[in-house]
């Protein structure tokens, strides 16, 4: 298995550098290059695998489930050969900034990628919240690309950092959760955070002291203590993570990411694309396919939500969400798995479940959200990357009670489905983002 | 294959957390103590703070600056029964749930396929429920043994 992700690795390697897109050391480079090609770079290869090769090694080894990763080439900036091409960043459409953990990184490329400085002149720090747990790190410049496209002197967080970033700061750690501050506790070399929004937090972190899933510290040689405001720039110069997406020159409007089906019982893996832009070249024009608007960030309820309707009830706090591995919802009335056993909080419904949520905009536009539920610990069984059709249960614990007001569709619904993110205040195939369309 | 590392882990986390809740007990709430620690987690929170109190219960609200909610049901006899939170950020837990933010940490360890999921808590006596993604976070934490006769849970959604 190890020989099949090395290779599958070396792949999307070939994929993600083919493209052309250079060092991206400056902006207006990368975009003679994107649209004087005859063949489009604007797309970078995707594989569901068993994960980072470190993962699967030692008495803790353990696979990936339902993760969807990329390569992503990031530099020093402006060199064009003090370079590393990170492979198993996961792709999330749930988040927003790329993230990749210092200790992949080689420590020349990471001692020449700059600290983001505050306005007191020290170094910049992160923690940002998931949910279930939080990382924390750095942040730092580099010039990144991805496929055929890039950004120059872009801010990522260099997770679990070392010197004064390796203390995370109580207020922190306090949002609860586990700190995923390796590569095995997090399933990933790094995240490329690919949401609806622009930068990682937007207005919440301009006022010092805020935060939202992103808290900015002032990380003077003594520690990281003071939350501190950082300017919501969606183009150079940058200070809050942007999302990539959105900071490139073209193509940045949102994406498409397309995997193909996965069979009942799963596969080993499976490889799909991740198409940047929506209706800015002739392979992400947005078809047939439509368009269901979400929050921006001014709503009660973050940003990229819309509602589920399930069993007649709305639940008006749901998503779509390549970041979850699972469908996460409540519902009282599926068999769950035993309880206290490795997959207590998953469904194991015996015979699988055929189950149609409706999947409703904001503007209205809805659709049968329509999937198979599965018996987890089934699915489970094998070391398949690809497991369609497991659902999670978030609160199984309380059966008496449904306080429910989410409906998560994870990577399971992305199987066999081109499913579009378009980002906020942009323009995405005559729609204004952000919307989900499929 | 199982979650062996990240148990490892987890305890580790556990520990600083419970060490952290020692050290700043003085001004811990509010999750089973009394209604009057609300106003401790406002000032911590730096949030505006509205009250409605009913037969039933009493409803804390709390706005939070970065746009987020957070709710602290009370019984009638002054104890703090459920506490809720809505916004772009998790809310800080370990204020808001006092001595429980340390089950909170310990029953998060991860289990089974190495799969990411909410924070939960399933216990007799103290349930915690949660979802979302980066940005946009919900959950409660209910002592359920505690609640009061009439008190709904359609009331903290």
């Amino acid at each position: 298995m190890l020989k099949k992700v090395i290779a599958l690795g070396a792949l999307i390697l070939l994929s993600a550098c083919g493209g052309g897109g250079g060092s991206g050391s400056t902006a207006s480079s990368s975009s003679s290059t994107s649209t004087s090609t005859p063949t489009l770079t604007n797309l970078v290869s995707v594989v569901v695998d068993q994960g980072p090769a470190s993962i699967d090694t030692g008495p803790d080894a353990y696979t990936s489930n339902n993760v969807a990763y990329v390569s992503v080439k990031i530099c020093a900036p402006g060199s064009t050969t003090n370079c590393q091409t990170i492979d198993h960043v996961q792709v999330d459409t749930g988040s927003v900034g790329l993230r990749i953990f210092a200790s992949v990184i080689n420590s020349s490329l990471l001692s020449a990628m700059p600290t983001e400085s505050d306005a007191s002149g020290n170094a910049v720090g992160e923690c940002y919240q998931y949910v279930d747990g939080y990382v924390f790190g750095s942040v730092r410049k580099a010039d990144m690309t991805i496929g055929g496209e890039s950004v120059a002197s872009m801010p990522f967080q260099a997770l679990a950092d070392t010197g004064v970033f390796s203390n995370v700061p109580a207020s922190c750690s306090a949002g609860g959760g586990s700190n995923l501050g390796t590569v095995s506790d997090f399933g990933a070399n790094g995240i490329i955070g690919i949401g609806v929004t622009t930068t990682d937090c937007g207005s919440p972190c301009t006022v010092s002291g805020g935060q939202s899933a992103a808290i900015y510290y002032d990380c003077p040689t003594s520690g990281c203590v003071s939350i501190i405001a950082r300017a919501a720039s969606e183009s150079a110069p940058f200070q809050q993570l942007p999302n990539p997406v959105a900071a490139f020159s073209v193509d940045n409007n949102g994406t498409l990411l397309v995997l193909p089906a996965a069979p009942a019982g799963g596969q080993s893996t499976a490889t799909g694309t991740l198409y940047f832009g929506i209706g800015t070249q002739t392979n992400n024009s947005l078809g047939s396919a439509t368009v269901y608007t979400t929050t921006g960030l001014s709503s009660p309820y973050g940003a990229g939500v819309l509602n589920v309707i399930y069993n007649g009830v709305t639940l008006p706090v749901s998503f779509l969400d390549s970041g979850s591995s699972l469908y996460f919802f409540i519902d009282t009335t599926i068999t769950p798995c035993p309880a206290n056993g490795e997959f207590d909080g998953f469904y194991c419904p015996n015979p699988a479940l055929n189950l149609s949520p409706t999947i409703q905009g904001l503007n209205g536009a809805s659709v049968a959200g329509a999937f198979t539920l599965y018996n987890a610990q089934t699915q489970f069984a094998s070391t398949n990357a690809v497991v369609p059709g497991v659902g999670g249960n978030p609160s199984i614990f309380y059966p008496n009670v449904d306080f429910s007001n989410s409906f998560d569709y994870g990577l399971p619904f992305f199987y066999g489905r081109s499913v579009y993110t378009a980002i906020e205040g942009r323009s995405a195939g005559g729609t204004m983002g952000p919307y989900f369309a499929f | 294959m199982s979650g062996r590392d990240a148990v490892r882990c987890g305890l580790t986390g556990g520990f600083l957390a419970i060490s952290l809740l020692a050290l700043a007990a003085p001004a811990q709430a509010s999750l089973g103590a009394a209604r009057a620690t609300v106003e401790a987690d406002r000032a911590h929170m730096a949030a505006s703070r509205v009250s409605r109190v009913s037969s039933t219960y009493a409803v804390d609200v709390m706005a939070l600056a970065n746009g987020g909610t957070v709710k602290e049901f009370s019984r009638p006899d002054g104890t703090v029964f459920a506490v809720a939170w809505m916004g772009p950020g998790r809310p800080d837990l370990r204020q808001l749930l006092g001595s429980h933010f340390s089950t909170v940490q310990t029953d998060n360890l991860r289990r089974g396929p190495r799969t990411r999921r909410p924070l939960t808590v399933n216990r007799a006596d103290f349930v915690v429920q949660s979802g979302g993604h980066s940005g946009a976070f919900w959950g409660v934490a209910i002592l359920p043994g505690a609640t009061p006769a009439g008190f709904s849970a359609a009331d903290v959604r």
